[in-house]
């Protein structure tokens, strides 16, 4: 019992429809990536999945306990150190700052982060080490489903596979579903169960894909030819690489060292 | 146990120092003091040699030597009336301060985050703003005459101003995200405010502090000095008035020292702890 469900959705932004009846469905652990263009609506969907906007119509049920999150440009706070970035959840909760200290060691460790790195802050860190205490701090409430927004679209190819190859290990360590959201195929044919390709105007889901086996068996080749011989036939796909740089958000122009740096 | 004692006799090994590598290091870090000192220094030398010459040049009337300034100081730090002076006008800086964060700051979060506040109080800001400090001075002397109270109200309403469009600027350009962020692991409202917003917005206020600080001191002199009022302004309205220039300086260089006690003593403390994170290593 950890899904999630989102039925007929939508949502529109000072007068503009941004999602129209969205509908998507996750089965208990499993990992669903949602790919789509930029500006597609995918983070907007991410935010209501992660009930942090309230869309204008539609249901949304939760069949899990609790959710965590990772986000594009992992928003650490930049004034805790990682290790108060990775209790800033359970501090919310009201648990004592040692205990939640405590905590934040455990699953620092789980993402391979040292005693250290969490006395740095966050502006010390690379892009890579960001990311891993960003998912340290949605490990840290002990999630049983887990809502990814672009995490590693910053982050340059080598770095991403190793992100990549973290979360799976983690979601089978830690049994947890969730929705990945990407706009990297590749990085979805990995990570992820299935793969529901969100329309580029977001009116509704196209549809979905499910390349062979479960993420963590498939061989390099296998995503590859998947990648290669999906994009080439498969016509859901057809807009994944037109991106309409007039939608675009302040999340993909976020700029981590400027002055509204959000790291 | 004894295993214990061996590991950190080990640790202590390693941290064993040769003595000829401390000196060295004391050496690098005592160069880096001097470099990161002498400077200033320099530029204190170079005031108190220009304020010399000029001594020189013109006399002791019109310009006293920085020496005959200081013992004119002491003179002030030595008697229990010119103790009174300073606290009076610190006194006053403070109180109407405190009045002005409570206000200025107390609007301007309620207006950053409602819009139509701030469209209703931009006027108002824009008015208060661009008022010189003397027409406050002129106007309070007549409705409240030469008093405390048109003292502390004419800092008060100099410096209001300031601290509000500070922080609804500081409202309107925290990073939302972060707020989104804390929503996403279930923080209600309030919570986003304290532990989100509340961070960035004293942040961005840590220097509009220190300004307004100054602000206040200047006009408390000014204001001292028209209203002739008991305090650093009022002595130096007298010591103009009595043609003597050694007082004058004294109390001006008092009410400087004042400002800067104030300045390092509250002023930065709090703009380290609210601010540090967003300059670094810069203050
Ligand atoms: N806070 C907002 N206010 C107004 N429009 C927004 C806001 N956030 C996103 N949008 C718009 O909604 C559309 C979808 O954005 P988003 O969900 O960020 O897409 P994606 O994550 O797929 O790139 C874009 O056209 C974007 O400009
Ligand atoms: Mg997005």
């Amino acid at each position: 019992m950890s899904g999630l469900a989102l039925v007929s959705i939508n949502h529109v932004y000072n007068g503009r429809s941004v999602l129209r009846d969205v509908s998507l469905l996750t089965q208990p652990g499993e990992v669903v990536a949602l790919v789509g263009p930029s500006g597609s609506g995918k983070s907007t969907l991410a935010a209501i999945a992660a009930d942090v906007l309230t869309p204008d119509s539609g249901r949304i049920l939760r069949s899990y306990r609790r959710h965590g999150m990772v986000f594009q440009q992992s928003r650490l706070l930049p004034w805790e150190s990682a290790r108060g970035n990775i209790a800033f959840p359970l501090v919310l909760d009201g648990m004592a700052r040692a205990d939640a200290f405590e905590r934040a060691a455990e699953v620092a460790a789980a993402v391979a982060l040292l005693p250290s790195d969490l006395e740095k802050m966050p502006d010390q860190l690379s892009g890579g080490m960001r990311a891993r205490v960003a998912i340290a701090r949605a490990l840290a409430v002990a999630p049983d489903f887990l809502i990814f927004d672009e995490p590693f679209a910053a982050l340059d190819p080598a770095l991403r596979r190793r992100m990549q190859d973290l979360v799976i290990h983690l979601s089978a360590t830690f049994e947890f579903g969730g929705l990945f959201i990407t706009h990297d195929l590749t990085e979805a044919a990995r990570i992820a169960d299935r793969i529901a390709v969100l329309d580029r105007k977001g009116e509704g889901i196209l549809g979905s894909l499910k390349p062979e086996g479960r993420p963590g068996t498939r061989s390099e080749a296998a995503i590859y030819a998947f990648v290669q011989h999906e994009t080439a036939t498969n016509p859901l796909l057809a807009d994944l690489m037109n991106v309409d740089e007039r939608a675009l958000t302040y999340d993909d122009a976020c700029d981590t060292s400027g002055p509204r740096r959000c790291c | 146990m004894r295993a214990m004692t061996r590991t950190i006799g080990a640790q202590l090994d390693r941290l064993r120092v040769a003595p000829e590598e401390l000196v060295e290091t004391g050496l690098v870090l005592l160069g880096r003091w001097l470099l990161r000192v002498v400077p200033g220094l320099l530029g204190v030398a170079l005031f108190l040699g220009l304020w010399h010459l000029g001594h020189l040049s013109y006399g002791q009337f019109i310009l006293p030597s920085p020496v005959q300034t200081l013992q004119a100081i002491l003179r002030v730090l030595s008697s229990a009336e010119g103790w009174g002076l300073i606290t009076a006008t610190i006194a006053r800086v403070a109180m109407a301060l405190t009045t002005a964060v409570m206000v200025g700051v107390g609007l301007g979060l309620a207006a950053g985050y409602v819009t139509f506040l701030r469209r209703m109080f931009a006027p108002l800001a824009t008015i208060l703003l661009g008022m010189p400090a003397t027409a406050w001075v002129i106007l309070t002397m007549i409705w409240f005459g030469p008093s405390h109270g048109s003292i502390m109200f004419t800092i008060t309403l100099v410096t209001t101003p300031m601290l509000y469009l500070g922080t609804v600027d500081a409202v309107l350009t925290r990073d939302r995200k972060l707020e989104d962020m804390a929503a996403a692991f279930g923080a209600r409202a309030w919570q986003r405010f304290t532990r989100v917003a509340l961070r960035q917005i004293l942040a961005t206020l840590a220097p509009v502090s220190g300004i307004t600080l100054a602000l206040g001191f200047k006009v408390a002199i000014m204001a001292e000095l028209v209203a002739n009022v008991a305090g650093l302004g009022g002595a130096l309205a007298r010591a103009r008035a009595n043609m003597d220039i050694d007082m004058a300086l004294a109390y001006v260089a008092l009410t400087v020292a004042a400002l800067l006690a104030v300045e390092y003593g509250m002023i930065r403390p709090f703009q380290r702890r609210v601010g540090q994170w967003k300059r670094g290593g810069a203050l």
